[in-house]
Protein backbone atom coordinates (compact mmCIF):
# COMPACT_ATOMS: atom_id res chain seq x y z
CA UNK A 1 0.00 0.00 0.00
CA UNK A 2 1.09 3.53 -0.56
CA UNK A 3 -0.39 6.81 0.60
CA UNK A 4 0.60 8.39 -2.68
CA UNK A 5 -0.73 7.76 -6.11
CA UNK A 6 1.88 7.11 -8.77
CA UNK A 7 1.19 10.45 -10.37
CA UNK A 8 2.51 12.19 -7.24
CA UNK A 9 6.05 11.10 -8.18
CA UNK A 10 5.70 12.70 -11.58
CA UNK A 11 4.61 15.97 -9.91
CA UNK A 12 7.60 15.75 -7.56
CA UNK A 13 10.01 15.37 -10.49
CA UNK A 14 8.38 18.27 -12.35
CA UNK A 15 8.57 20.46 -9.25
CA UNK A 16 12.25 19.54 -8.82
CA UNK A 17 12.98 20.47 -12.43
CA UNK A 18 11.17 23.79 -12.11
CA UNK A 19 13.14 24.61 -8.96
CA UNK A 20 16.42 23.81 -10.69
CA UNK A 21 15.44 25.94 -13.68
CA UNK A 22 14.45 28.87 -11.43
CA UNK A 23 17.78 28.70 -9.63
CA UNK A 24 19.59 29.00 -12.95
CA UNK A 25 17.44 31.95 -13.98
CA UNK A 26 18.06 33.80 -10.72
CA UNK A 27 21.77 32.98 -10.44
CA UNK A 28 20.98 31.30 -7.17
CA UNK A 29 24.24 29.91 -5.85
CA UNK A 30 24.82 28.32 -2.51
CA UNK A 31 28.43 29.48 -2.50
CA UNK A 32 27.23 33.09 -2.42
CA UNK A 33 25.84 32.53 1.05
CA UNK A 34 29.32 33.35 2.36
CA UNK A 35 28.75 36.92 1.21
CA UNK A 36 26.04 37.30 3.82
CA UNK A 37 28.73 37.76 6.46
CA UNK A 38 29.64 40.91 4.55
CA UNK A 39 26.08 42.10 5.05
CA UNK A 40 26.65 41.81 8.76
CA UNK A 41 29.78 43.95 8.75
CA UNK A 42 28.14 46.36 6.29
CA UNK A 43 25.24 46.87 8.65
CA UNK A 44 27.43 46.96 11.74
CA UNK A 45 29.92 49.47 10.33
CA UNK A 46 27.68 51.74 8.32
CA UNK A 47 24.20 51.62 9.86
CA UNK A 48 25.16 51.92 13.51
CA UNK A 49 24.91 53.82 15.71
CA UNK A 50 21.48 55.02 14.62
CA UNK A 51 21.12 58.80 14.40
CA UNK A 52 18.22 59.15 16.79
CA UNK A 53 18.50 62.94 16.65
CA UNK A 54 16.56 62.94 13.32
CA UNK A 55 13.55 61.38 15.00
CA UNK A 56 11.55 64.64 15.34
CA UNK A 57 11.86 65.28 11.60
CA UNK A 58 10.37 61.83 10.91
CA UNK A 59 7.15 62.37 12.82
CA UNK A 60 5.37 64.11 9.97
CA UNK A 61 6.50 61.70 7.21
CA UNK A 62 5.50 58.61 9.22
CA UNK A 63 2.09 60.14 9.88
CA UNK A 64 1.76 60.80 6.15
CA UNK A 65 2.59 57.13 5.51
CA UNK A 66 0.00 56.04 8.06
CA UNK A 67 -2.61 58.33 6.50
CA UNK A 68 -1.85 57.12 2.97
CA UNK A 69 -2.15 53.47 3.95
CA UNK A 70 -5.31 54.01 5.99
CA UNK A 71 -7.14 56.23 3.52
CA UNK A 72 -6.27 54.10 0.51
CA UNK A 73 -7.42 50.85 2.10
CA UNK A 74 -10.40 52.28 3.97
CA UNK A 75 -11.98 53.90 0.91
CA UNK A 76 -11.17 50.70 -0.97
CA UNK A 77 -13.07 48.73 1.68
CA UNK A 78 -16.09 51.02 1.40
CA UNK A 79 -16.19 50.51 -2.35
CA UNK A 80 -15.27 46.81 -2.28
CA UNK A 81 -17.99 45.82 0.20
CA UNK A 82 -21.01 46.48 -2.02
CA UNK A 83 -19.05 45.49 -5.10
CA UNK A 84 -18.20 42.09 -3.68
CA UNK A 85 -21.89 41.27 -3.23
CA UNK A 86 -22.23 41.95 -6.94
CA UNK A 87 -19.21 39.73 -7.62
CA UNK A 88 -20.31 36.70 -5.60
CA UNK A 89 -22.17 33.87 -7.33
CA UNK A 90 -24.81 33.53 -4.64
CA UNK A 91 -25.72 37.22 -4.39
CA UNK A 92 -25.02 38.78 -7.80
CA UNK A 93 -28.49 37.87 -9.08
CA UNK A 94 -27.50 37.90 -12.72
CA UNK A 95 -24.86 35.63 -14.28
CA UNK A 96 -23.55 38.20 -16.74
CA UNK A 97 -23.38 40.90 -14.07
CA UNK A 98 -21.43 38.49 -11.87
CA UNK A 99 -18.85 37.71 -14.55
CA UNK A 100 -18.51 41.38 -15.41
CA UNK A 101 -17.78 42.35 -11.80
CA UNK A 102 -15.37 39.45 -11.31
CA UNK A 103 -13.51 40.55 -14.41
CA UNK A 104 -13.47 44.19 -13.32
CA UNK A 105 -12.00 43.22 -9.94
CA UNK A 106 -9.33 41.03 -11.44
CA UNK A 107 -8.30 43.81 -13.82
CA UNK A 108 -7.87 46.19 -10.87
CA UNK A 109 -5.95 43.55 -8.98
CA UNK A 110 -3.66 42.66 -11.85
CA UNK A 111 -2.23 46.18 -12.04
CA UNK A 112 0.43 46.53 -9.33
CA UNK A 113 0.32 49.58 -7.12
CA UNK A 114 3.67 50.74 -8.43
CA UNK A 115 2.26 50.95 -11.97
CA UNK A 116 -0.79 52.92 -10.81
CA UNK A 117 1.66 55.02 -8.79
CA UNK A 118 3.91 55.81 -11.76
CA UNK A 119 0.87 56.88 -13.77
CA UNK A 120 -0.70 58.99 -11.03
CA UNK A 121 2.57 60.68 -10.09
CA UNK A 122 2.72 61.97 -13.64
CA UNK A 123 -0.98 62.82 -13.90
CA UNK A 124 -1.62 64.15 -10.40
CA UNK A 125 1.85 65.39 -9.51
CA UNK A 126 4.28 64.28 -6.79
CA UNK A 127 3.12 63.74 -3.22
CA UNK A 128 0.98 61.41 -1.13
CA UNK A 129 -2.24 61.82 -3.11
CA UNK A 130 -1.15 59.65 -6.08
CA UNK A 131 0.03 57.06 -3.55
CA UNK A 132 -3.44 57.00 -1.96
CA UNK A 133 -5.05 56.53 -5.37
CA UNK A 134 -2.67 53.72 -6.32
CA UNK A 135 -3.31 51.83 -3.09
CA UNK A 136 -7.03 52.52 -3.35
CA UNK A 137 -7.49 51.07 -6.82
CA UNK A 138 -5.39 47.98 -6.29
CA UNK A 139 -7.07 47.23 -2.98
CA UNK A 140 -10.58 47.50 -4.40
CA UNK A 141 -9.55 44.57 -6.55
CA UNK A 142 -7.94 42.62 -3.72
CA UNK A 143 -10.59 43.23 -1.04
CA UNK A 144 -13.38 42.75 -3.58
CA UNK A 145 -12.06 39.30 -4.43
CA UNK A 146 -11.41 38.26 -0.83
CA UNK A 147 -14.79 39.47 0.43
CA UNK A 148 -16.73 37.98 -2.47
CA UNK A 149 -15.15 34.63 -1.66
CA UNK A 150 -16.23 34.99 1.96
CA UNK A 151 -19.74 35.72 0.70
CA UNK A 152 -19.75 32.62 -1.47
CA UNK A 153 -18.61 30.47 1.45
CA UNK A 154 -21.23 31.86 3.85
CA UNK A 155 -23.91 29.53 5.22
CA UNK A 156 -26.96 29.77 2.95
CA UNK A 157 -29.41 29.08 5.78
CA UNK A 158 -29.97 32.62 7.02
CA UNK A 159 -30.36 33.72 3.40
CA UNK A 160 -33.22 31.27 2.99
CA UNK A 161 -34.73 32.53 6.23
CA UNK A 162 -34.63 36.12 5.01
CA UNK A 163 -36.20 35.08 1.73
CA UNK A 164 -38.94 33.29 3.57
CA UNK A 165 -39.88 36.33 5.69
CA UNK A 166 -40.34 38.14 2.38
CA UNK A 167 -37.33 40.44 2.68
CA UNK A 168 -36.08 42.13 -0.49
CA UNK A 169 -33.08 40.51 -2.11
CA UNK A 170 -30.58 43.20 -1.15
CA UNK A 171 -31.63 43.57 2.47
CA UNK A 172 -31.96 39.82 2.81
CA UNK A 173 -28.48 39.20 1.48
CA UNK A 174 -26.96 41.96 3.54
CA UNK A 175 -28.45 40.81 6.83
CA UNK A 176 -27.98 37.12 6.28
CA UNK A 177 -24.38 37.33 5.10
CA UNK A 178 -22.61 40.36 6.53
CA UNK A 179 -22.92 39.31 10.19
CA UNK A 180 -21.44 35.93 9.30
CA UNK A 181 -18.41 37.26 7.46
CA UNK A 182 -17.77 40.47 9.39
CA UNK A 183 -14.85 39.26 11.56
CA UNK A 184 -13.10 37.83 8.52
CA UNK A 185 -13.72 41.03 6.58
CA UNK A 186 -11.97 42.93 9.35
CA UNK A 187 -9.10 40.43 9.33
CA UNK A 188 -8.60 40.90 5.62
CA UNK A 189 -8.91 44.65 5.98
CA UNK A 190 -6.26 44.94 8.66
CA UNK A 191 -3.93 42.70 6.76
CA UNK A 192 -4.32 44.87 3.65
CA UNK A 193 -3.79 47.98 5.82
CA UNK A 194 -0.52 46.51 7.03
CA UNK A 195 0.54 45.58 3.50
CA UNK A 196 -0.37 49.11 2.37
CA UNK A 197 2.09 50.58 4.85
CA UNK A 198 4.88 48.63 3.18
CA UNK A 199 3.54 49.49 -0.27
CA UNK A 200 3.42 53.17 0.53
CA UNK A 201 7.16 52.98 1.26
CA UNK A 202 7.81 51.75 -2.25
CA UNK A 203 5.49 54.42 -3.60
CA UNK A 204 7.59 56.91 -1.63
CA UNK A 205 10.57 55.84 -3.72
CA UNK A 206 8.83 57.18 -6.84
CA UNK A 207 7.79 60.45 -5.22
CA UNK A 208 4.73 59.38 -3.26
CA UNK A 209 5.88 61.18 -0.10
CA UNK A 210 5.88 59.84 3.44
CA UNK A 211 8.66 58.04 5.22
CA UNK A 212 9.38 55.94 2.14
CA UNK A 213 10.58 58.99 0.27
CA UNK A 214 12.79 59.97 3.23
CA UNK A 215 14.21 56.47 3.36
CA UNK A 216 14.96 56.44 -0.32
CA UNK A 217 16.67 59.83 -0.21
CA UNK A 218 18.78 58.91 2.80
CA UNK A 219 19.76 55.61 1.25
CA UNK A 220 20.80 57.25 -2.00
CA UNK A 221 22.88 59.84 -0.17
CA UNK A 222 24.62 57.09 1.88
CA UNK A 223 23.04 58.44 5.05
CA UNK A 224 22.73 54.94 6.46
CA UNK A 225 22.51 55.79 10.15
CA UNK A 226 19.34 57.76 9.34
CA UNK A 227 18.01 54.80 7.35
CA UNK A 228 18.34 52.68 10.50
CA UNK A 229 16.03 54.98 12.43
CA UNK A 230 13.55 55.09 9.56
CA UNK A 231 13.44 51.31 9.21
CA UNK A 232 12.92 50.82 12.95
CA UNK A 233 10.15 53.39 12.92
CA UNK A 234 8.41 51.62 10.03
CA UNK A 235 8.64 48.30 11.85
CA UNK A 236 7.11 49.93 14.90
CA UNK A 237 4.23 51.30 12.82
CA UNK A 238 3.51 47.92 11.25
CA UNK A 239 3.49 46.27 14.67
CA UNK A 240 1.16 48.92 16.08
CA UNK A 241 -1.30 48.47 13.22
CA UNK A 242 -1.14 44.71 13.67
CA UNK A 243 -1.81 44.97 17.41
CA UNK A 244 -4.65 47.39 16.82
CA UNK A 245 -6.17 45.01 14.27
CA UNK A 246 -5.97 42.14 16.74
CA UNK A 247 -7.63 44.33 19.37
CA UNK A 248 -10.50 45.32 17.07
CA UNK A 249 -11.07 41.74 15.90
CA UNK A 250 -11.21 40.53 19.47
CA UNK A 251 -13.89 43.09 20.22
CA UNK A 252 -16.18 42.10 17.35
CA UNK A 253 -16.02 38.32 17.63
CA UNK B 1 -56.66 27.53 1.50
CA UNK B 2 -53.67 26.02 -0.26
CA UNK B 3 -54.35 23.75 -3.18
CA UNK B 4 -51.82 21.54 -5.00
CA UNK B 5 -53.04 20.49 -8.44
CA UNK B 6 -50.96 17.83 -10.11
CA UNK B 7 -47.73 19.45 -8.90
CA UNK B 8 -44.48 18.01 -10.20
CA UNK B 9 -41.01 19.29 -9.39
CA UNK B 10 -37.79 18.31 -11.11
CA UNK B 11 -34.48 19.69 -9.91
CA UNK B 12 -32.12 20.76 -12.69
CA UNK B 13 -30.06 17.89 -14.13
CA UNK B 14 -32.17 15.28 -12.36
CA UNK B 15 -34.18 12.57 -14.10
CA UNK B 16 -36.27 11.61 -11.09
CA UNK B 17 -38.92 14.07 -9.96
CA UNK B 18 -38.58 15.28 -6.36
CA UNK B 19 -42.38 15.67 -6.36
CA UNK B 20 -44.62 13.80 -8.73
CA UNK B 21 -48.27 14.67 -9.48
CA UNK B 22 -49.16 15.94 -6.02
CA UNK B 23 -52.83 16.70 -5.39
CA UNK B 24 -53.55 18.07 -1.93
CA UNK B 25 -55.73 20.70 -0.37
CA UNK B 26 -54.87 22.31 2.95
CA UNK B 27 -57.72 24.08 4.72
CA UNK B 28 -57.44 27.05 7.01
CA UNK B 29 -56.88 25.80 10.57
CA UNK B 30 -55.43 22.40 9.74
CA UNK B 31 -52.33 21.15 11.56
CA UNK B 32 -50.68 18.90 9.01
CA UNK B 33 -47.63 16.76 9.66
CA UNK B 34 -45.78 15.44 6.64
CA UNK B 35 -44.01 12.12 7.12
CA UNK B 36 -41.65 10.34 4.80
CA UNK B 37 -38.20 8.85 4.53
CA UNK B 38 -35.16 10.89 3.63
CA UNK B 39 -35.34 12.08 0.04
CA UNK B 40 -39.12 11.64 -0.16
CA UNK B 41 -39.61 15.28 -1.14
CA UNK B 42 -40.81 16.75 2.16
CA UNK B 43 -38.53 19.80 2.07
CA UNK B 44 -39.28 20.34 -1.59
CA UNK B 45 -43.02 20.33 -0.94
CA UNK B 46 -42.77 22.79 1.96
CA UNK B 47 -40.66 25.12 -0.14
CA UNK B 48 -43.11 25.11 -3.04
CA UNK B 49 -45.81 26.46 -0.72
CA UNK B 50 -44.05 29.78 -0.20
CA UNK B 51 -42.58 29.81 -3.72
CA UNK B 52 -39.00 29.33 -2.61
CA UNK B 53 -39.07 26.36 -4.97
CA UNK B 54 -40.71 26.82 -8.39
CA UNK B 55 -42.83 23.97 -9.70
CA UNK B 56 -42.02 22.26 -12.98
CA UNK B 57 -45.59 21.32 -13.83
CA UNK B 58 -49.01 21.67 -12.23
CA UNK B 59 -50.36 24.55 -10.17
CA UNK B 60 -50.52 25.74 -6.60
CA UNK B 61 -53.51 27.88 -5.72
CA UNK B 62 -53.46 30.20 -2.73
CA UNK B 63 -57.04 31.14 -1.85
CA UNK B 64 -57.97 30.35 -5.42
CA UNK B 65 -55.18 32.30 -7.07
CA UNK B 66 -52.51 30.59 -9.12
CA UNK B 67 -49.13 31.18 -7.50
CA UNK B 68 -47.50 30.78 -10.87
CA UNK B 69 -49.13 33.95 -12.21
CA UNK B 70 -47.82 36.14 -9.45
CA UNK B 71 -45.09 38.68 -9.97
CA UNK B 72 -41.97 38.34 -7.84
CA UNK B 73 -43.23 41.19 -5.67
CA UNK B 74 -46.52 39.39 -5.09
CA UNK B 75 -44.61 36.22 -4.22
CA UNK B 76 -42.58 38.21 -1.72
CA UNK B 77 -45.76 39.58 -0.18
CA UNK B 78 -47.09 36.05 0.07
CA UNK B 79 -43.89 34.95 1.82
CA UNK B 80 -44.21 37.76 4.29
CA UNK B 81 -47.58 36.25 5.30
CA UNK B 82 -46.00 32.81 5.56
CA UNK B 83 -43.92 32.02 8.62
CA UNK B 84 -41.27 29.35 8.23
CA UNK B 85 -39.00 27.56 10.69
CA UNK B 86 -36.06 25.33 9.91
CA UNK B 87 -34.14 22.36 11.27
CA UNK B 88 -31.01 24.41 11.74
CA UNK B 89 -32.97 27.49 12.85
CA UNK B 90 -31.26 29.82 10.35
CA UNK B 91 -31.02 32.69 12.79
CA UNK B 92 -28.81 35.64 12.02
CA UNK B 93 -25.64 35.35 14.04
CA UNK B 94 -24.17 38.31 15.93
CA UNK B 95 -27.62 39.80 16.38
CA UNK B 96 -29.61 39.65 19.59
CA UNK B 97 -32.73 37.58 20.13
CA UNK B 98 -34.93 40.66 19.80
CA UNK B 99 -33.14 41.86 16.66
CA UNK B 100 -33.64 38.44 15.10
CA UNK B 101 -37.33 38.57 15.90
CA UNK B 102 -37.62 42.04 14.36
CA UNK B 103 -36.16 40.75 11.07
CA UNK B 104 -39.52 38.99 10.74
CA UNK B 105 -40.85 42.42 9.70
CA UNK B 106 -38.45 42.76 6.77
CA UNK B 107 -41.16 41.76 4.34
CA UNK B 108 -43.14 44.84 5.33
CA UNK B 109 -40.34 47.35 5.82
CA UNK B 110 -38.87 49.84 3.41
CA UNK B 111 -35.29 48.68 2.68
CA UNK B 112 -33.82 51.85 4.15
CA UNK B 113 -35.82 51.48 7.36
CA UNK B 114 -34.78 47.83 7.58
CA UNK B 115 -31.14 48.75 6.96
CA UNK B 116 -31.15 51.47 9.59
CA UNK B 117 -33.02 49.28 12.06
CA UNK B 118 -35.86 51.76 12.46
CA UNK B 119 -38.69 50.09 14.35
CA UNK B 120 -41.61 51.78 16.03
CA UNK B 121 -42.36 51.46 19.73
CA UNK B 122 -45.36 49.30 18.97
CA UNK B 123 -43.27 46.96 16.82
CA UNK B 124 -40.72 46.59 19.62
CA UNK B 125 -43.49 46.03 22.11
CA UNK B 126 -44.96 43.34 19.91
CA UNK B 127 -41.57 41.62 19.62
CA UNK B 128 -41.31 41.61 23.43
CA UNK B 129 -44.76 40.18 23.90
CA UNK B 130 -44.11 37.45 21.32
CA UNK B 131 -40.88 36.59 23.13
CA UNK B 132 -42.90 36.38 26.32
CA UNK B 133 -45.32 34.06 24.56
CA UNK B 134 -42.58 31.67 23.38
CA UNK B 135 -40.97 31.70 26.81
CA UNK B 136 -37.95 33.87 26.07
CA UNK B 137 -39.08 37.01 27.86
CA UNK B 138 -35.82 37.32 29.76
CA UNK B 139 -33.55 36.66 26.79
CA UNK B 140 -34.34 39.57 24.45
CA UNK B 141 -30.88 41.12 24.72
CA UNK B 142 -28.95 37.85 24.52
CA UNK B 143 -26.96 37.07 21.40
CA UNK B 144 -28.53 34.14 19.56
CA UNK B 145 -25.31 32.10 19.32
CA UNK B 146 -25.32 31.60 23.06
CA UNK B 147 -28.75 29.98 23.16
CA UNK B 148 -29.51 26.26 23.39
CA UNK B 149 -31.07 24.49 20.40
CA UNK B 150 -34.53 24.61 21.88
CA UNK B 151 -34.21 28.30 22.67
CA UNK B 152 -32.96 28.98 19.15
CA UNK B 153 -36.01 27.30 17.69
CA UNK B 154 -38.20 29.42 19.96
CA UNK B 155 -36.54 32.47 18.43
CA UNK B 156 -37.30 30.98 15.01
CA UNK B 157 -40.95 30.64 15.99
CA UNK B 158 -40.99 34.18 17.36
CA UNK B 159 -39.49 35.56 14.15
CA UNK B 160 -42.19 33.79 12.14
CA UNK B 161 -44.93 35.04 14.50
CA UNK B 162 -43.65 38.59 14.06
CA UNK B 163 -44.78 38.28 10.45
CA UNK B 164 -48.38 37.81 11.63
CA UNK B 165 -48.61 34.87 9.28
CA UNK B 166 -51.68 33.09 7.91
CA UNK B 167 -49.64 29.99 7.25
CA UNK B 168 -46.93 28.35 9.30
CA UNK B 169 -44.38 26.06 7.65
CA UNK B 170 -41.77 23.92 9.35
CA UNK B 171 -38.99 21.93 7.70
CA UNK B 172 -38.10 19.36 10.34
CA UNK B 173 -38.03 22.00 13.05
CA UNK B 174 -37.30 19.52 15.85
CA UNK B 175 -34.93 17.13 14.08
CA UNK B 176 -31.89 18.59 15.88
CA UNK B 177 -33.50 18.63 19.31
CA UNK B 178 -33.73 16.08 22.10
CA UNK B 179 -37.13 14.37 22.57
CA UNK B 180 -38.21 16.46 25.54
CA UNK B 181 -37.34 19.73 23.83
CA UNK B 182 -38.95 18.52 20.61
CA UNK B 183 -42.14 17.83 22.54
CA UNK B 184 -42.15 21.30 24.09
CA UNK B 185 -41.53 22.99 20.71
CA UNK B 186 -44.47 21.06 19.24
CA UNK B 187 -46.62 22.10 22.17
CA UNK B 188 -45.63 25.70 21.43
CA UNK B 189 -46.43 25.27 17.73
CA UNK B 190 -49.82 23.83 18.60
CA UNK B 191 -50.51 26.71 20.96
CA UNK B 192 -49.48 29.24 18.32
CA UNK B 193 -51.57 27.38 15.77
CA UNK B 194 -54.72 27.49 17.84
CA UNK B 195 -54.34 31.07 19.02
CA UNK B 196 -53.74 32.50 15.55
CA UNK B 197 -55.98 30.11 13.59
CA UNK B 198 -53.10 29.22 11.28
CA UNK B 199 -52.72 26.67 8.56
CA UNK B 200 -49.73 24.73 9.81
CA UNK B 201 -47.71 22.32 7.68
CA UNK B 202 -44.72 20.66 9.29
CA UNK B 203 -42.26 17.97 8.20
CA UNK B 204 -41.32 15.53 10.93
CA UNK B 205 -39.35 12.36 11.30
CA UNK B 206 -40.91 11.55 14.66
CA UNK B 207 -44.10 9.61 14.04
CA UNK B 208 -45.23 9.77 17.66
CA UNK B 209 -45.06 13.58 17.61
CA UNK B 210 -47.06 13.69 14.39
CA UNK B 211 -49.67 11.36 15.85
CA UNK B 212 -50.14 13.36 19.01
CA UNK B 213 -50.22 16.87 17.51
CA UNK B 214 -51.45 16.68 13.93
CA UNK B 215 -55.06 16.96 12.81
CA UNK B 216 -54.00 15.37 9.55
CA UNK B 217 -51.00 13.36 8.38
CA UNK B 218 -49.64 13.24 4.86
CA UNK B 219 -47.19 10.48 3.95
CA UNK B 220 -44.74 11.03 1.12
CA UNK B 221 -42.50 8.53 -0.55
CA UNK B 222 -40.50 8.98 -3.75
CA UNK B 223 -42.24 12.27 -4.38
CA UNK B 224 -45.74 10.78 -4.21
CA UNK B 225 -48.51 11.09 -1.64
CA UNK B 226 -49.07 7.58 -0.31
CA UNK B 227 -51.02 8.42 2.81
CA UNK B 228 -53.43 11.21 3.61
CA UNK B 229 -55.72 11.00 6.60
CA UNK B 230 -56.37 11.49 10.28
CA UNK B 231 -53.68 10.41 12.75
CA UNK B 232 -55.76 7.49 14.00
CA UNK B 233 -56.21 6.24 10.45
CA UNK B 234 -52.46 5.74 10.17
CA UNK B 235 -51.95 2.06 10.90
CA UNK B 236 -48.72 0.13 11.38
CA UNK B 237 -48.98 -1.21 7.86
CA UNK B 238 -49.63 2.29 6.59
CA UNK B 239 -46.41 3.39 8.30
CA UNK B 240 -44.51 0.51 6.78
CA UNK B 241 -45.90 1.57 3.45
CA UNK B 242 -44.49 5.08 3.93
CA UNK B 243 -41.11 4.12 5.30
CA UNK B 244 -40.79 0.57 3.99
CA UNK B 245 -40.70 1.28 0.30
CA UNK B 246 -37.35 2.92 0.61
CA UNK B 247 -35.94 -0.08 2.45
CA UNK B 248 -36.94 -2.34 -0.42
CA UNK B 249 -35.51 0.00 -3.05
N1 LIG C 1 -31.05 21.46 -4.68
C1 LIG C 1 -31.24 20.22 -5.17
N2 LIG C 1 -30.73 19.86 -6.37
C2 LIG C 1 -30.93 18.64 -6.87
N3 LIG C 1 -31.64 17.68 -6.25
C3 LIG C 1 -32.17 17.97 -5.06
C4 LIG C 1 -32.00 19.25 -4.45
N4 LIG C 1 -32.65 19.25 -3.26
C5 LIG C 1 -33.20 18.02 -3.14
N5 LIG C 1 -32.91 17.25 -4.21
C6 LIG C 1 -33.38 15.87 -4.44
O1 LIG C 1 -34.79 15.88 -4.43
C7 LIG C 1 -35.29 14.77 -3.71
C8 LIG C 1 -36.18 15.23 -2.59
O2 LIG C 1 -35.41 15.96 -1.66
P1 LIG C 1 -35.98 16.65 -0.36
O3 LIG C 1 -34.90 17.46 0.23
O4 LIG C 1 -37.24 17.34 -0.69
O5 LIG C 1 -36.28 15.38 0.55
P2 LIG C 1 -36.70 15.32 2.09
O6 LIG C 1 -37.90 14.46 2.15
O7 LIG C 1 -36.78 16.69 2.66
O8 LIG C 1 -35.48 14.52 2.73
P3 LIG C 1 -34.81 14.70 4.19
O9 LIG C 1 -35.68 13.96 5.14
O10 LIG C 1 -33.48 14.03 4.03
O11 LIG C 1 -34.70 16.15 4.47
C9 LIG C 1 -34.08 13.99 -3.24
O12 LIG C 1 -33.89 12.92 -4.14
C10 LIG C 1 -32.95 14.96 -3.32
O13 LIG C 1 -31.75 14.29 -3.62
MG1 LIG D 1 -35.66 17.74 4.07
Amino acid sequence: MSWFRKRVWLYAVLLGLFTWWSMGKTEFEVSSFQEFSNAYSFIHDRFLPASWEILPTLIDPILVTLAVAFLGTFIALLIALPLSFAAAKNTAGNRLFYYFNRFFLSVLRSVPEIVFGLIFVVVLGLGPFPAVMAILLHNIGVLGKLISELIEAADAGPQEAMQSVGAGRRIGNLFSILPQIWPNVLSHYFYRFEVAIRTSLILGFIGGGGIGQKLFNDFNSFNYTAVTVEVLLIMLLVIIVDLFGAFVRKRVI
Amino acid sequence: MIEFQDVTVYYPKSNEPALSHINLTFQQGEFVCVLGPSGAGKSTMIRTVNALQPVTAGNIFIDGQDLDNWTSLEKRQWRSRTGMIFQHFHLIPRLSVEQNVLTGLFGYKHPMAAFAGVFSQSEKKKARSILQQVGLGEMAERRVEWLSGGQKQRVGVARALMQEPDVFLGDEPVASLDPGTAQSIFALLKDVHVRNDLTTIINVHDVALARSFATRIVGLSHGKVIFDGKPDELTESGLEHIYGTVLQA
